[in-house]
């Protein structure tokens, strides 16, 4: 089956520097695909490739199998919704949100029903008669991915859509945007720094770093296999522990060995990552009674530096000797442990939990 | 509190304005109440003669006349003017102040030179005239000095820079990605123009079109120079009064009504800009 977006060694150079530098992506129809990548790393350049707003230095994009890389912006059944957002200031609200449905030159009634649904949707219909300087920041978001969304394109690309929102609506939005995603059958290219957002509302998620794709896949993929160390530190938290290789065998820096079950690349510098949530905390005395197929894989002691409360969960920042760590447990564990700043710890996981990266 | 503080940054413009241009503006058109006296001067009695007469068709048609002119240079000023100020606004940003600074540099020298300039241009020897018959055209030639066309062209030529300014300012501002958006909704070119770009900075292209208005209705100095006496616009007619037939009455009569003219446009402008400001510039 042929893919209903098709991203083809995309290029984008403006001057020497290569903004977007050679992206292939497939994406399925219907699908919710997110961009994710630090500032500067090419993702609004390359939304305004497929929008039709900058001319690819090289590259191809096929959309429902069609070369549409030359096309004009207006021409294209996609739609793009600004970072900058981009509203017209001297319409109102509903003249935003009326404008494009204008432009298909559909009947009166049908783009004044269409546009009170939008309204509806975005919770702004107490708000159609206003203009655009007339609003707050999270409103004015709301007013753009409605004028983007009543055209119901066959691909919407938003940029940035939820970041100005606080956290509350941002949630009730994210749900929204699936919900309205899954109602029309649109398929979703969006952009954010948030990869908690990425991990949420995704089907697959691709990470950006310099223009160049690092790794593509589904959250889970890119959460529990990520490919490299930037992927592996851009999405959740991750610990590195710097090691040191004796032929085959790895330590950290102070001589404690880690086990891995992944296979050694041949760099010379490696770090070892671990997920906060593998690590089990105990009391500094080891249970030497354990045995030997109980015992945990790598084992490392530490003192705590701070607690920080995220709800239920509470991360811990141990200051090892091989690396500072971040651990995750439930309050109650950390309370029924008697856990404070200042207390020595060992933290041990699993050989299977290890990933070995390039430093 | 900031009311009370801008006043006092006010008080000496206000009070310059006030001493030297409003108090003398006042007192000359207080003239127009009172009757000329047999042998020029002038005579202090009530009388509204000198207002009836301004409305005499003789005079009526020169005041329409030059609406006429002074709107026609206005408009031409306008669409040569906005298309220049489009033009210089699209340039890569760092070359506009440059571009620009070159579009405004005849605005810097004299306003007789650059009068004098056209009638070099324009006349029946002149650059026009030459060019053309060394191009090879040997036919007849329309008169160009001394008409009504010459005195739009020194017109518009001298108010231009007006026009950009005012049109560059909004246009420069103007965020390019709302354009892009219109574009991406599915508008044409043509109707992101009309539809975006031209509302956004239409008080920029208002503002241009009333200086030139209001500057070229009262201007006398381009119909004597121009228009070479052939006919006369409200400017030389006021001038002729103070100046010539020493009818300070009339033409101070003639003075208000323009004055009364050019608030009316100014007003308008005001009132567009007040409705036309709004976010979307950066
Ligand atoms: N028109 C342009 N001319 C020159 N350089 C540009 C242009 N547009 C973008 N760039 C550069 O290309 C790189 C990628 O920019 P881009 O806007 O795509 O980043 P981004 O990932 O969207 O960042 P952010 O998250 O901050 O929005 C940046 O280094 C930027 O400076
Ligand atoms: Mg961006």
């Amino acid at each position: 089956m042929s893919a209903f977006l098709s991203v083809q060694d995309l290029e984008k150079r403006f001057g020497t520097q290569r903004a977007v530098d050679g992206v292939s992506l497939d994406i399925r129809q219907g699908e919710f695909f997110a961009l994710l990548g630090a500032s500067g790393s090419g993702k609004t350049t390359l939304l305004r490739m497929l929008a039709g707003f900058e001319a690819p230095s090289s590259g191809r994009v096929l959309l429902d199998g069609q070369d549409i890389t030359a096309l004009a912006p207006n021409r294209r059944p996609v739609n793009l919704m600004f970072q900058s957002y981009a509203l017209f200031p001297h319409m109102t609200v509903a003249k935003n949100i009326a404008y494009g449905l204008e432009m298909e030159r559909l009947a009166r009634g049908e783009i004044a029903a269409r546009v009170d649904e939008m309204l509806a949707k975005v919770q702004l219909a107490h708000l159609a008669g206003r203009k655009p300087d007339q609003l707050s920041g999270g409103q004015r978001q709301r007013v753009a991915l409605a004028r983007a969304l009543v055209k119901r394109p066959k691909l919407l690309l938003l940029d940035e859509p939820l970041g100005a929102l606080d956290k509350k609506l941002r949630s009730e939005m994210q749900l929204e945007l699936k919900r309205i995603q899954h109602e029309f059958g649109i398929t979703f290219i969006v952009v954010t720094h948030d990869q908690e957002e990425a991990l949420v509302m995704a089907d697959r998620i691709a990470i950006l770093k310099d223009g160049s794709l690092l790794q593509c896949g589904t959250p889970r993929e890119v959460y529990e296999q990520p490919l490299n160390r930037f992927a592996a530190e851009f999405i959740g938290v991750m610990n590195f522990i710097p090691l040191i290789r004796n032929g085959d065998s790895l330590t950290t820096m102070t001589g404690a060995p880690i086990s891995t079950v992944a296979p050694v690349p041949n760099d010379v510098q490696l770090v070892a990552a671990v997920r906060p949530e593998r690590l089990e905390i105990g009391p500094l005395r080891l249970d030497t009674s354990a045995s030997e197929s109980a015992r945990p894989d790598n084992r490392l002691t530490g003192t705590i530096t701070a607690l920080a409360y995220h709800g239920l969960d509470l991360q811990l920042h141990i200051a090892t000797d091989a690396a500072p760590i971040i651990a995750r447990l439930t309050a109650d564990q950390a309370e029924s442990r008697d856990l404070g700043p200042g207390k020595t710890v060992t933290l041990s996981w699993k050989a299977a939990d290890t990933k070995l990266f390039p430093a | 509190m900031q009311d009370r503080k801008s006043l006092f940054l006010m008080t000496p413009a206000l009070a310059w304005l006030t001493a030297f241009m409003v108090v003398p503006c006042l007192l000359i058109l207080t003239l127009a109440f009172f009757r000329r006296g047999v042998y020029g001067g002038i005579e202090y009695t009530f009388t509204l003669e000198n207002l009836r007469l301004v409305i005499d068709p003789l005079y009526a048609w020169i005041f329409l006349k030059s609406a006429w002119i002074a709107g026609l240079a206005a408009l031409i000023a306008s669409v040569i003017g906005y298309a220049a100020a489009f033009a210089i606004a699209a340039l890569p940003r760092r070359n506009q102040p440059l571009v620009l600074f070159f579009a405004i540099l005849p605005f810097w020298s004299n306003y007789l030179v650059r009068t004098y300039a056209w009638i070099v241009l324009l006349n029946r020897e002149g650059l026009i005239v030459g060019l053309a018959r060394g191009l090879g055209y040997e036919g007849e030639l329309p008169a160009m000095l001394y008409t009504e066309t010459a005195v739009v062209i020194g017109l518009v030529y001298n108010y231009l820079p007006f026009v950009i300014l005012a049109c560059y300012a909004p246009l420069s501002r103007l965020n390019p990605e709302i354009a892009e958006a219109s574009s991406d909704l599915g508008a044409s070119g043509w109707t992101t123009f009309r539809r975006v770009i031209l509302p956004m900075s239409f008080t920029g292209l208002a503002t241009g079109f009333v200086f030139v208005f209001v500057l070229s209705i009262g201007n006398f100095v381009t119909p004597a120079l121009l228009g070479g006496g052939q006919f006369q616009m409200v400017g030389n007619l006021v001038y002729a009064q103070f100046l010539t037939a020493n009818d300070w009455p009339f033409g101070a009569a003639i003075s208000m009504v323009l004055i009364a003219v050019m608030m009316l446009f100014l007003t308008l402008q005001t009132f567009v800009a007040e409705r036309g400001s709004g976010g979307g510039l950066r």
